[in-house]
Parts: C-alpha cells; sequence; structure tokens
C-alpha cells in the first residue's frame, strides 16, 4: 500500500468530501445542461451564476466560523442588512457608486467584528451572540428600509448582472467589438465577482498565521492555545471576514435586484441555506475541516438541484419534499467514509 | 477565416439580432378585449398590446412563498384551469414552481423560463422591486410576464389584483351601515390588521380608516395585527376585548375564524363583522346572524391565478389589455349565504371560499378543488 501514503493520495483521501461535492456539481449540471433547451449557452450560464451569487457568498461567509468550531446565525441577517444599506448609498456618480460599495462592504465587516468582539470578550457562545445580533441587523435593516425599494444604479445592475460583453459596452472602456475581445467577451461578470474575491481574500487569509490558527481553534482548541497561538485575534478574524463576506452578498443582491428589501423570511432562509451549503460542500460541523472554496461548491449544488424542477415535472406541492431528499443524500455521500472507518483517527492519516 | 474570426462575426450577428428583435409591449389606447373579465384598474390605466403569436403556447407559474392554504389552494387552482376545456387547447406545456421567499431564485427561475422559451409567466413577487432584469429580458424575448396578488410597483408590466383600498372601504361602510341600523353612532371599532410592512395591509387599513374617519361618527378605532393567521389573530383580538371590554363591530382583514372564535370565548355579544372569505367564518355568519353577527365577506381569491393565466393567453393572441387589471370583490353578506353554493357547512374551516369568476369563465369551486387528491391532478 505504498501508494496509499502518497502526498496525492492522502490530498484526496483528505478531501474526499470537498472532491465529492466536486463531481456532483459537474455531474448535475452537466444533465441539466442536457435537458435544458438551451443548455451550455452563454445566457443559461448568466443566470444561473445570477441567482447563485447571494447564497455562495453566504455559505463562504458561514464556513469560517464553524472552521472555528461555532455557527454564525447572523450571516443572512448582515445581507439583509447591507442590501437595505446598499440600496440607499450605492447610486450617483461613479465615485459615489464606488464610494457606496466600500460603505456597503464596510458596514458588513465591522458587525462581523462586532459579532468576534462579542464572542471573544463577551464570552459567549457564537450561535446565541450572532442569534442576538443577527436579530438587531434585521431590526436596523428595517430602519433603514420600513418598506421595499430604493434605488441603485441602473447601468451599473445591468453591467454588473450579465457578461463581460455588456460590462464594457455600458461604460464604453473601449470598443467591446474588438476581435481580440470576442472569445471571452461571453464570460458572466458575477462568475468573476465569485472567482476574484474567494481566490482573492479566501486563499491568502488561509495561509496566514491567523488563518491557519482558526483551522486549529476548529481542531483543538486547547492545543493551539498550548502552542502559543492568537487565539482571540483568529477568532475575530473569523467573524471579521464571515462579515464582510455576507456584505459582499448583500452588496450583490442590492445589484441584482436594484432596491434593498428587509426581508426577514428571506435572511432566515438563506441562514439555514449556508449552513447546509457548507456541510454539502464537505466542511465538518465541528471545525478544522474544510474551506469557503468547498462551500462555494458547496452552494452552488444545492441551487442546481433546485434548478431541475424547472425543467423536469415535478408536483409543485411536492418539489420540497424532492429537494430535501436529494440534500440528504447529498449530504450522506460525504458521511460515507466515516461509516466505513474502524478508527476515526484513520480519517486525518 | 480564422476562428476567432468567425466566433466574433457570429457574436456581432447574435449582437444585432437581438438589438433588432428588441421588443415587448407597445402602449396602445383602450378599450381592451374581454371587459367584463378584464376590467381595467382606473380611467387613467394604460393599454398594452403584445405582437400577437401563434398558439399553443407554454406557460409557467413561479410561486414564491409556498405552505399556508391561500397558496396551496391557488396552485390547485392553476394545475386544474390548466386542464380546463376553454384553455387547454391553447396551452402547450404548463410547468409550476416555487421558490421560497428568496428573491434571487425567483428572478432566476422566471430568467430560466424566459431562456427555455416559455411564453408567459405568472407569478406571485416576494418583493414589490427589484424585477427590473427579468422585465427587460422579457421584452427583449416578447415573454408576457403577468405579476398577481403580490404586485410590483412598476406600470411596465401587465399585472392582476384586486383593488384592497375598495376592499377595506366596503368593509368599513358595511360594519358602519349595520350599526346605523342597530341605531349605534358611537363607540369603539376593533381593526385587526395584517402583515406589517405589506402593501395589501396598507391599502386595507388605509380603506377602513378613512370610511370611519369620514363618517363624522364618535368612533374610536382600535387596532391590532393578527398577521391574517387564524391564531395570531384570535390571540389579539381576545387580548383586545380583555383590555377595552366591549367593541361595536370588529373589521378584520383576515384569520376571520380566530375573531369568532375569540367573540364566542370572551362571550362577546355578537357585534357586526366584516372580514375575509374562510369558509369557517361564513359558517359562522350563516349560524349566528340572526343573533346579531351581521357579517360581511370579501375575499383575496386563490382564482386570480386562473385569470393571470387567462390574460397572458389573451395577450399572446395580441389583444389590447389594460395594464393593471381589476378583478371584482367577491362579496358575500349574512343576506346573500347559501349553504353548498358560497359556503360549505360539510367542508373544513381553513379553505378561501371563493374561487370562481362567472364574467372570466373561471368556474373551478374551491371544494372541487379541494376535495381532489393529488393522484387527480397529476
Amino acid at each position: 500500500m505504498r501508494n496509499a501514503r502518497s502526498p496525492l493520495a492522502a490530498t484526496i483521501r483528505q478531501n474526499s468530501g470537498f472532491l465529492g461535492a466536486i463531481i456532483l456539481l459537474l455531474v448535475l449540471y452537466l444533465i441539466y445542461n442536457l435537458l435544458h433547451p438551451r443548455g451550455f449557452s452563454a445566457a443559461l450560464l448568466i443566470q444561473n451564476t445570477n441567482e447563485s451569487v447571494a447564497i455562495v457568498f453566504l455559505a463562504m461567509a458561514q464556513t469560517v466560523p464553524v472552521l472555528l468550531g461555532g455557527l454564525d446565525l447572523s450571516v443572512g441577517a448582515i445581507m439583509t442588512l447591507t442590501n437595505c444599506v446598499a440600496s440607499v448609498v450605492v447610486s450617483g456618480s461613479p465615485q459615489q457608486i464606488l464610494l457606496g460599495m466600500v460603505v456597503t462592504l464596510a458596514t458588513g465587516t465591522a458587525f462581523g467584528v462586532a459579532n468576534g468582539l462579542i464572542v471573544v470578550y463577551g464570552r459567549l457562545q457564537p450561535i446565541i451572540a450572532t442569534l442576538a445580533t443577527g436579530a438587531i441587523a434585521v431590526g436596523l435593516a428595517l430602519f433603514i428600509r420600513p418598506a421595499p425599494g430604493g434605488t441603485v444604479d441602473d447601468d451599473i445592475s445591468w453591467a454588473l448582472t450579465n457578461d463581460l460583453y455588456e460590462l464594457v459596452d455600458t461604460y464604453g472602456w473601449f470598443d467591446a467589438d474588438a476581435a481580440w475581445f470576442s472569445s471571452f467577451a461571453w464570460v458572466p461578470v458575477p462568475l468573476l465577482i465569485v472567482i476574484v474575491i474567494a481566490f482573492g481574500v479566501w486563499l491568502p487569509f488561509k495561509h496566514t498565521i491567523t488563518g491557519r490558527t482558526v483551522y486549529a481553534i476548529g481542531s483543538a482548541e486547547g492545543a493551539a492555545y498550548m502552542s502559543g497561538l492568537n487565539l482571540d485575534r483568529a477568532k475575530i478574524a473569523a467573524f471579521t471576514l464571515a462579515g464582510f463576506f455576507a456584505g459582499c452578498a448583500g452588496l450583490y443582491l442590492a445589484i441584482q435586484t436594484s432596491s434593498g428589501n428587509a426581508d426577514i423570511t428571506q435572511a432566515g432562509a438563506y441562514t439555514l441555506n449556508s449552513i447546509a451549503a457548507v456541510v454539502v460542500g464537505g466542511t465538518s460541523l465541528l471545525g478544522g475541516v474544510g474551506g469557503a472554496i468547498a462551500s462555494l461548491v458547496g452552494a452552488l449544488v444545492l441551487r442546481v438541484i433546485s434548478f431541475y424542477f424547472r425543467i423536469v415535472s415535478i408536483d409543485p406541492l411536492l418539489q420540497p419534499l424532492v429537494e430535501g431528499l436529494v440534500l440528504l443524500a447529498a449530504v450522506s455521500l460525504g458521511a460515507f467514509r466515516t461509516l466505513r472507518v474502524k478508527n476515526q483517527l484513520a480519517l486525518f492519516r | 477565416m480564422k476562428l476567432p474570426t468567425v466566433i466574433s462575426a457570429a457574436f456581432v450577428g447574435l449582437m444585432l439580432s437581438t438589438s433588432l428583435s428588441l421588443a415587448g409591449p407597445e402602449v396602445v389606447s383602450g378599450p381592451g378585449a374581454d371587459p367584463e373579465c378584464f376590467a381595467p384598474w382606473s380611467a387613467e390605466t394604460k393599454y398594452m398590446q403584445w405582437p400577437a403569436k401563434p398558439g399553443p403556447y407554454k406557460i409557467a407559474v413561479v410561486n414564491g412563498f409556498v405552505g399556508n392554504g391561500w397558496r396551496i389552494q391557488m396552485i390547485k387552482t392553476a394545475k386544474a384551469f390548466a386542464e380546463d376545456p376553454s384553455i387547454k387547447d391553447k396551452i402547450a406545456e404548463f410547468k409550476v414552481v416555487s421558490t421560497g421567499t428568496d428573491a434571487p431564485a425567483q428572478l432566476g427561475a422566471i430568467e430560466d423560463f424566459i431562456n427555455q422559451g416559455y411564453d408567459a409567466i405568472v407569478t406571485i413577487a416576494v418583493a414589490p422591486d427589484g424585477f427590473d432584469r427579468v422585465i427587460r429580458l422579457a421584452d427583449k424575448n416578447n415573454v408576457v410576464l403577468v405579476p398577481f396578488d403580490n404586485v410590483l410597483d412598476t406600470d411596465a408590466v401587465m399585472q392582476v389584483n384586486e383593488d384592497q383600498l375598495m376592499m377595506g372601504r366596503m368593509w368599513a361602510q358595511f360594519a358602519l351601515d349595520e350599526l346605523k341600523a342597530k341605531g349605534v353612532t358611537a363607540g369603539k371599532i376593533l381593526e385587526v390588521r395584517g402583515l406589517p410592512g405589506n402593501s395589501v395591509d396598507r391599502d386595507r387599513s388605509i380603506g377602513i380608516n378613512e370610511t370611519f374617519k369620514a363618517d363624522g361618527g364618535a368612533w374610536e378605532i382600535v387596532s391590532v395585527v393578527g398577521n391574517w393567521d387564524d391564531g395570531t389573530t384570535q390571540k389579539v383580538v381576545a387580548d383586545a376585548i380583555a383590555v377595552h371590554g366591549q367593541f361595536e363591530a370588529v373589521v378584520g382583514q383576515g384569520g376571520s375564524n380566530g375573531v369568532i372564535q375569540a367573540l364566542s370565548d370572551a362571550g362577546h355579544p355578537w357585534v357586526p363583522v366584516a372580514g375575509e372569505s374562510e369558509n369557517g367564518y361564513r359558517k359562522a355568519i350563516a349560524k349566528y346572524s340572526g343573533e346579531g353577527l351581521k357579517g360581511i365577506s370579501i375575499g383575496q381569491s386563490p382564482g386570480l391565478v386562473a385569470i393571470a393565466m387567462k390574460a397572458a393567453v389573451s395577450a399572446l393572441e395580441g389583444n389590447v389589455m389594460p395594464q393593471l387589471i381589476s378583478v371584482p370583490l367577491p362579496v358575500a353578506t349574512y343576506k346573500d349565504l347559501e349553504d353548498g353554493k358560497n359556503y360549505w357547512s360539510d367542508l373544513p374551516d381553513n379553505f378561501f371560499t371563493v374561487n370562481e369568476f362567472p364574467p372570466c369563465g373561471v368556474n373551478i369551486s374551491g371544494p372541487s378543488i379541494m376535495a381532489q387528491t393529488e393522484a387527480d391532478l397529476n
């Protein structure tokens, strides 16, 4: 069994949940495209990425506190709050729009910092602390926007929810019909936004000492403490990052709907779905194993499952049942490995 | 030609073709088709016309929240109406999805049906705003988008609803008339409101309050929030009775079964009551109207979905349609209640009695739908 101990085999073994999720996603999305009358078209890809961005960001937000071994019940509420903030500030001249976006993301980040401070210095369980701060966030959102509405700049809303061609064409940066540009003009802007933030923010963070400390806390907090790691800083950083990702979700939601809506039911549904996405992606709710990229994939799996109801005829009143069963099956796939091992330590080999 | 050139040429061609086909409805002058059924909201309502398409059509219903009796009845009505002989031949494909209270998912589902080449999409919007992108895409692809019930704050799409302001006014006017007949000209009125922040709740409440104010009597309106839900309503009405003692009349927006239950539990004398169209509420009116429960029942009907579907088909056939269609309010007072006709004593309390709109040829009664099993509808 020499081969089983090679680095590649170990990586595959240790990330089997994540790999399973990727394979599941690819298979599900491939079949969806095959069944869809306009499968494999740019329009379909744009539509699919658009509706996935908010849940993808929220799943990434949820991942970081989960890696600590906690849960953040305020991510949906922060998304709702930042959505309402954005519906007030993201309009006007290009400079004002840019400033508005920064303000929106800063609001989410600040809320995350507050969560972190309460958890660390208030010594509260994350799940309880964020339940309370989530209610505060929704309260603020209702205060800012008692009735749905608001204005987000039309151009930005159209340009950022379409392909690169429309983005360039809307702002006239250069000739959008240029030959060199045509080969990637079809790429959806939301896809790029997600990739840039996921790989530009999460991966660098993961490799810092603070990032590794987050994993260490989730695996064995006592050992991490004894190793002299700065636990408080890592916990605050984790909630801050969660706030930032939730802010990204709220900002995109505002751009996508060109309005703000303090929808309490939606906030709750998104929080629950973010936890489901984290689990489907292969991140352990006990902490220490997984990552935001895995949750990104998990969120996409969740979304693709719901895409099927539009092309396959299933009784509308049975759809939630079917969705639940498929989800249960998806989560169970990741658990198979745990059932087979005789000694749980073998999982970390 | 080299490959990049071919691709870019194809791409430019695609862009040209889409910009040329940029269409959508044309604003025209009225009157519209079938005004008995598709009544314009007001004299200022504009009219729209889409280019006629040959049938049969592909129609989708994109629902948001699912999980209360009203929505389930609405979905069942939609499915039953799609099988109705008057419209069956005009529908090639019919699909219903519920996205939950999730704006991106609902927008995505609508866009998906546009991409799939559906001709019309009927929807209950999860928010009154935020549909600009799908409206733009629907216009681009000549797809008829018809929001109903929870409509959008826009005049760019054709919408179907009942006049909530008028409903509030009629409720209040009925209570006033009944009180006058009893010789009561002043006193406390209990108003039971619906889900806060909702435009339907807002409009109904405005209608109720302005009518009482206009009357000039010394009415004191006590407002409680019942969320249109029987349980919540029963609790808040019971609390209000405990605090205020007695009311001259109760004007409730919904959860009418709860109003009746609370009045009867508290031993409150029967007074004029205005409410929604729940079967249990109508049963109670029929039973106790002789003892003073003079009731009026007006409902937001789940059958609105059928009218929205019918309007979509009519628009696709190229008919001139009002932008905002006002569906007549289905009103029944204690004088017109008749067992087996507009309420059913042998059926449960919690379904909505009004489902039929004879001027529109929508003749699917609530009970016939609720009596059918899932298997029958598949």
